[in-house]
């Protein structure tokens, strides 16, 4: 099942109707006004969405602290339901950060009816291919264990250092 | 930061769970093949091959002194790794908060616009 690979889950829920949520996703004039880190900006020109299944979304991210940053966002859309889900893989590329490469990421987003007028989003993002080994359920809960053990035996292995 | 293919080596290592068990092992201590198999139900050829992927992920590095031979633990790669998830977590954290403020003020001028279609006295009574 894809839920054992590895992913950064995320859930939320927004004071806003279903479709109106869906459509702050596939509107380019939407996704524009809220897309990207805090400061960073979407060229309205840049903005090219054909949203269907098999279709695409194509954006440009500029950095707001280094304009030379520009991110280029190409979607590949494999499933998308009106209103209920986006899912496809999302290429990553052009002036990245210092250190990191391009790369590719699969993502879902689904939106859920939360009741009264509100929306829950699950969003799920894999990690690239090439990154994801075949891995079996509670993978992420014991990787974030194990970082919490090995930091502490780090540090304890400094202080060692120290005293030694 | 490392680059891709290191992060690759070790996600495929962490995959598997007697790999994470020897490095939560060698996260109290440092310790040999001997010391590592006896907790384990598999033979020291095989935890050999274990660590001998860790090795080449970064995650572990190999000692000799004298006839000791031990493995020891390397933080640093698991961290790289941990920064990825971390990054895009900051990323949707951050994405997703403009987005709540977008869709508060959309609906707020969808308000403002209804009143202005459903009540069109509302002008007339303000020239008054």
């Amino acid at each position: 099942m894809e839920t054992e690979t590895l992913q950064l889950a995320i859930s939320r829920v927004f004071d806003a109707p279903r479709e109106l949520v869906y459509r702050a996703f596939t509107d380019p004039d939407h996704l524009a006004q809220w897309w990207g880190l805090t400061g960073n900006s979407l060229p309205r020109e840049e903005i090219d969405f054909d949203v269907r299944p098999g279709g695409y979304q194509r954006w440009t991210e500029v950095s707001a602290n280094e304009p030379d940053l520009r991110i280029h966002i190409y979607v590949n859309l494999t499933d998308v339901t009106d209103g209920e889900l986006l899912e496809g893989v999302m290429h990553v590329g052009g002036q990245l950060q210092e250190g990191i490469e391009p790369f590719a990421t699969r993502f879902r987003v689904e939106f859920h009816d939360e009741g009264e007028g509100r929306t829950r989003l699950e969003i799920r993002q894999w990690l690239p291919p090439h990154l994801a080994g075949p891995s079996e359920q509670g993978w992420l809960e014991a990787f974030t264990k194990l970082d919490a053990t090995l930091t502490s035996a780090q540090v304890a292995a400094d202080r060692e250092g120290v005293v030694a | 930061m490392a680059g891709t293919d290191q992060l690759s080596a070790v996600f495929s290592a962490l995959a598997d769970p007697t790999r994470r068990a020897i490095l939560v092992e060698l996260a109290e201590h440092d310790a040999t093949v001997t010391e590592l198999t006896a907790p384990l139900p598999i033979s020291m050829p095989a935890v050999s091959r274990h660590l001998k992927v860790l090795e080449r992920a970064a995650l572990i590095s190999r000692t000799r002194s004298g006839k000791w031979r031990g493995s020891r633990l390397q933080g640093a790669p698991l961290r790289d790794a941990a920064d990825w998830i971390d990054r895009y977590r900051r990323f949707w954290d951050s994405s997703l908060t403009r987005l709540d403020a977008h869709l508060a003020a959309v609906q707020a001028a969808e308000r403002a616009t209804d009143r202005m279609a459903n009540d069109p006295k509302v002008p007339d009574n303000q020239e008054l």
